[in-house]
């Protein structure tokens, strides 16, 4: 056999066997009942209920905030992040996290949020315009 | 409909968007034009094709800077008509930030792309010489489709392209448009984002799209060589350029990675994120196919693996701009540009280059010189095309995770990338990386086709076992040997590479210069690696929290870092080796800067070492961002960050002082009373007040006092955690009414009042105010030390150094050829 026959293979075989490790290395995206079934690390793509309570006290905990979070299929989860709130979290539009259940409570080791307003900043913001506008 | 709208500036927009049009034209009949030159009149010297693509390009690159100077006009006069002013720059902005609000947005990032590539087409219809033709065919094509990604034009129901000429009317839905007269409540546009206001911001994006842009070249000539059928001749003038593009797109990248370790807050240089991944992948298959030329262009062999990564890595430029400016990494990248409505159009240009690629290798598989004698093994070029082939299974690597998006979108799979995804980009990359930099150090051993084997192993063995000490060294000394055994081994790669080149070096100088291009680009390569581990993999959180309350025991029972640690104002916090203090605060808005104070103290309790650091946070539209600021050392750096604090508001500048009295009593603890005389002192939580004499000619401004008046004050000393405050509260009896004029310290979170006279005794009562812990003013913070950093960025500058050098040798060989 010819030493580059010889080499192709091995560069196929590296090849596949990247692929099988990124496969099995991989997550998934699912709800938190999936992630009550499991106890490996998954992403749980929801938003944020803005109605309960957001809780961040750094004189108690630096490392504790917590919230709610509902996933795509509507269940609601409390939330546990070991750091500190990310900025401007209360504007968030998408979650997306990674992590496990604990109990009743998730635990996040990472947040991913979409804040519409720092990439598109197509949000008009009209601040005097408001009320002159609403008399036409 | 026909509303007339006052105030809007429409003439520089359409002129702007007259220029856009016309470099679309001017491009495509280059392109016709370049294209006919090639085919009709081959052979023939003067050809009037050629002249007309010629003019065709100029026409293009003339109407490009127009363009760009009728968007300039447009930032710059703070027009907010425009979307693109409105969206990105505001009358607040410093000028030399105008000039990167050019490029913040989708629409000035493919200006400046098309920008560099006219430039780049400028100096080939200089140089290229008989290659003009078909390489600038190539180009004008390139150019073409850039135009389009601009042109903003609807075609069919379909608007092609955004152009950055787009009126705020006509880009956002709202009911104020219907009112003729909207822009006088448009004052002011919604300015760049906080973080972004960084001089890497002007200077980051125009090298990084160079880069790009350069890659084209290449291409540009493997495209013509397979379609003029002289498959041998276009590799000798295509490297310079590749060596060129790697330069360039090297350099943007680390600059990117600079950036962000400098003045954003992931906390490191490199994040694995997709859209960071998204713009090496070019960059590791041009390297890759910058050896493959080498290799091809010395014994003749390689030639289809040469082509087809020339071809790939242009491919890769627009799939990495695909998948940044799509919007498909929505789910998993922080940077990452939502769709503009191009999904489709990035979608198309991907492929028309991809298509163009396969078609014409397929075309011509039966002609290219392929060999099929086996290369010698113990020659320098087998060894580099294996290098190659694994740089380029890196990219592959690469590519395949972080395109996960891509495939669930095209599979419909819900597959999520690794949940620890750094750990495993850092594990499988860095067994490519192991190979790579042992075969950057093999190779250069031996000689081109053909080698004496013993010495070969001789010298390999020495210098792989010499790189092994070195490393055993620096693995023990830095703490290496603590990861995964993957790290060692592209420890001692690089190290291997290092020493290796550096005895190319040495023998350059000797008189064999030729190599001391490469050699010094690869002692730049392994540097950079060294760095980037030692840095990366033993970087140290030093702001260790082991204070915090524990909200469930369970919770702490986990080894979950606790990163972030609270330190209040002139409060002393140990944190490692270091006593670190917020000492304060100086805002110049919207920069509100935190000083951080460290210390060193040696047993002996004198101060070693002493630095101040002023990592800052942003105020902008009621959004926080923060950017850390770091002491640089020579062999590692100390990095601050304020992950939070309640010293500072979104809507800081409104004011706090209006509160009343009564309010702000609410602040603080239950008042403690105390019975003092001179002399006396007065213990409380955080230190001691000195009473320190009554003076009777306390003054109160603005209260005149008559002689019957009294005004007393208390001179007090307040000492907190090293700190001396010197106040004087003030009691006073005007017109037989009592007053007394309490003095706060805020530093040290206390009130403190002068409230009675005692005369039997002779002693005064003193309230003392404290704050409770909540109300005093704190950061909360995250320090990292990250060792030997330098290595990173100095082997990237001696890489780039290196990239020079092989790009004057190769263009010297050029001329003499």
């Amino acid at each position: 056999m010819k030493k580059s026959a010889i080499f192709g293979l091995v560069v196929i075989a590296i090849a596949i066997a990247v692929i099988i490790s990124v496969y099995s290395n991989s997550s998934t995206y699912g709800s938190f009942s999936d992630a009550t079934k499991t106890t490996s690390e998954l992403h749980i793509v929801g938003h944020l209920n803005k109605t309960k309570q957001l809780y961040y006290d750094a004189t108690k905990d630096a490392n504790y905030f917590s919230f709610y979070m509902k996933d795509n299929k509507g269940e609601e989860r409390k939330v546990i992040f070991t750091g500190t709130k990310p900025e401007d979290f209360e504007r968030s539009e998408q979650l997306v996290l990674t992590g496990t259940m604990v109990g009743q409570e998730f635990h996040a080791s990472k947040i991913l949020m979409k804040c519409p307003s720092k990439y598109t900043q197509d949000k008009l913001e009209i601040t005097e315009a408001k009320a002159t506008q609403a008399s036409i | 409909m026909d509303t007339v709208f006052k105030g809007e500036h429409l003439l520089p927009g359409q002129i702007g968007q007259f220029f856009i049009v016309l470099s679309f034209g001017a491009a495509l009949i280059s392109f016709i034009s370049y294209y006919f030159a090639t085919t009709e009149d081959a052979g023939k010297n003067d050809s009037s094709w050629q002249r007309m693509g010629r003019i065709g390009f100029y026409v293009n690159s003339i109407s490009i800077l127009g363009m760009g100077v009728c968007l300039f006009y447009v930032i710059y006069n703070h027009y907010f008509e425009y979307h693109y002013a409105w969206a990105y720059t505001s009358r607040s902005l410093p000028v030399y930030y105008i000039v990167s609000g050019f490029w913040n947005g989708q629409e000035g990032g493919f200006l400046l792309w098309t920008f560099w590539q006219a430039v780049l087409g400028n100096i080939l219809i200089r140089r290229a010489k008989s290659w003009e033709r078909p390489v600038m065919t190539v180009v004008a094509f390139s150019q073409i489709v850039l135009a389009t990604m601009v042109l903003g034009v609807e075609i069919l129901g379909t608007r092609i392209g955004s152009s950055p000429f787009l009126l705020l009317r006509k880009a956002l839905e709202a009911p104020i448009f219907q009112n003729p007269d909207y822009l006088s409540f448009i004052k002011d546009g919604q300015g760049m984002n906080p973080s972004l206001q960084n001089y890497w911001m002007i200077i980051h994006p125009p090298t990084l799209f160079l880069g790009f842009a350069s890659i084209v070249v290449p291409f540009a000539y493997a495209v013509a060589g397979l379609w003029q059928k002289r498959y041998k001749d276009w590799v000798a003038p295509a490297i310079p350029y590749a060596l060129f593009a790697g330069m360039i797109l090297g350099t943007g990248v680390i600059m990117g990675a600079f950036w962000a370790y400098e003045s954003l807050n992931f906390g490191g240089f490199w994040a694995w994120d997709p859209v960071e991944n998204a713009s090496i992948f070019p960059w590791i298959t041009m390297v890759a196919a910058l050896h493959v030329l080498i290799v091809y262009k010395n014994t003749g062999h390689s030639y289809f693996t040469a082509t087809f990564l020339v071809l790939i890595s242009f491919v890769l430029v627009w799939y990495s701009s695909f998948l940044s400016r799509s919007g498909i990494l929505g789910d998993t990248s922080v940077h990452s540009f939502t769709d503009n409505g191009m999904f489709w159009q990035l979608v198309i240009s991907v492929l028309i280059f991809l298509i163009i690629s396969v078609v014409l290798l397929v075309a011509r598989w039966k002609q290219l010189p392929i060999t099929k004698k086996d290369e010698d093994t113990y020659s320098r070029e087998f060894w580099m095309f294996v290098g190659s082939v694994f740089l380029g299974l890196s990219c592959f690597h690469l590519l395949v995770v972080t395109s996960v998006p891509v495939w669930n979108a095209m599979f419909g799979t819900k597959i999520a990338p690794p949940s620890d995804v750094i750990k495993h980009y850092n594990v499988i990359q860095s067994s490519f990386a192991f190979v790579v930099t042992i075969l950057t150090g093999i190779a250069q051993f031996l000689k081109y086709k053909k080698t004496d084997v013993t010495r070969f192993f001789i010298t390999t063995g020495l210098y792989l076992l010499f790189a092994a000490l070195i490393t055993a060294l620096v693995v023990y000394g830095t703490g290496v040997y603590k990861l995964n055994a993957v790290f060692i081994l592209v420890m001692w790669g690089s190290v291997y590479s290092v020493v290796a080149n550096a005895k190319i070096l040495g023998d350059a100088f000797k008189g064999q210069y030729k190599l001391a291009g490469s050699a010094v680009a690869h002692i730049g390569f392994g540097l950079l690696l060294v760095g980037a581990l030692i840095a990366a993999g033993t970087s140290s959180v030093i702001s260790i929290n082991n204070t915090g309350e524990g909200f469930s025991p369970e919770f702490a029972k986990e080894q979950n870092p606790r990163e972030n640690i609270i330190v209040y104002r002139n409060q002393p916090v140990k944190m490692g080796d270091f006593l670190v203090t917020y000492t304060g605060d100086s805002i110049s808005a919207p920069n509100h800067f935190f000083k951080v104070d460290y210390k060193q103290v040696d047993a002996n309790g004198k101060v070693t070492n002493e630095f101040v650091l002023k990592p800052k946070v942003q105020v902008n539209k009621g959004q926080l961002a923060s950017s850390p600021d770091t002491k640089h050392y020579l062999f590692h750096d100390m990095y601050t960050h304020i992950t939070m604090s309640n010293a500072i508001s979104a809507t800081e500048g409104g004011s706090e002082s209006a509160h009343d009295e009564v309010d702000d009593d609410k602040n603080y603890d239950t008042p403690v009373s105390h019975e003092v005389k001179p002399g006396d002192t007065i213990k409380y939580r955080d230190g001691y007040i000195l009473v320190k004499a009554l003076n009777k000619e306390a003054k109160v401004q603005n209260i005149p006092l008559s002689d019957s008046d009294v005004a007393i004050g208390a001179n007090l000393e307040v000492v907190t955690h090293g700190n001396h405050y010197n106040v004087v509260p003030v009691y006073m009896i005007k017109n037989g009414n009592v007053f007394d004029f309490a003095r706060k310290v805020d530093d040290a979170g206390l009130k403190l009042r002068f409230s009675k006279v005692i005369p039997e005794n002779k002693k005064v009562e003193i309230m003392v105010y404290q704050q409770p812990e909540s109300k005093k003013k704190f950061i909360v913070m995250k320090a990292i030390q990250f060792p030997y950093i330098n290595f990173f960025w100095a082997g990237t500058i001696i890489m780039v150094i290196g990239f020079f050098m092989s790009i004057r040798r190769r263009k010297k060989e050029l001329k003499v050829v």
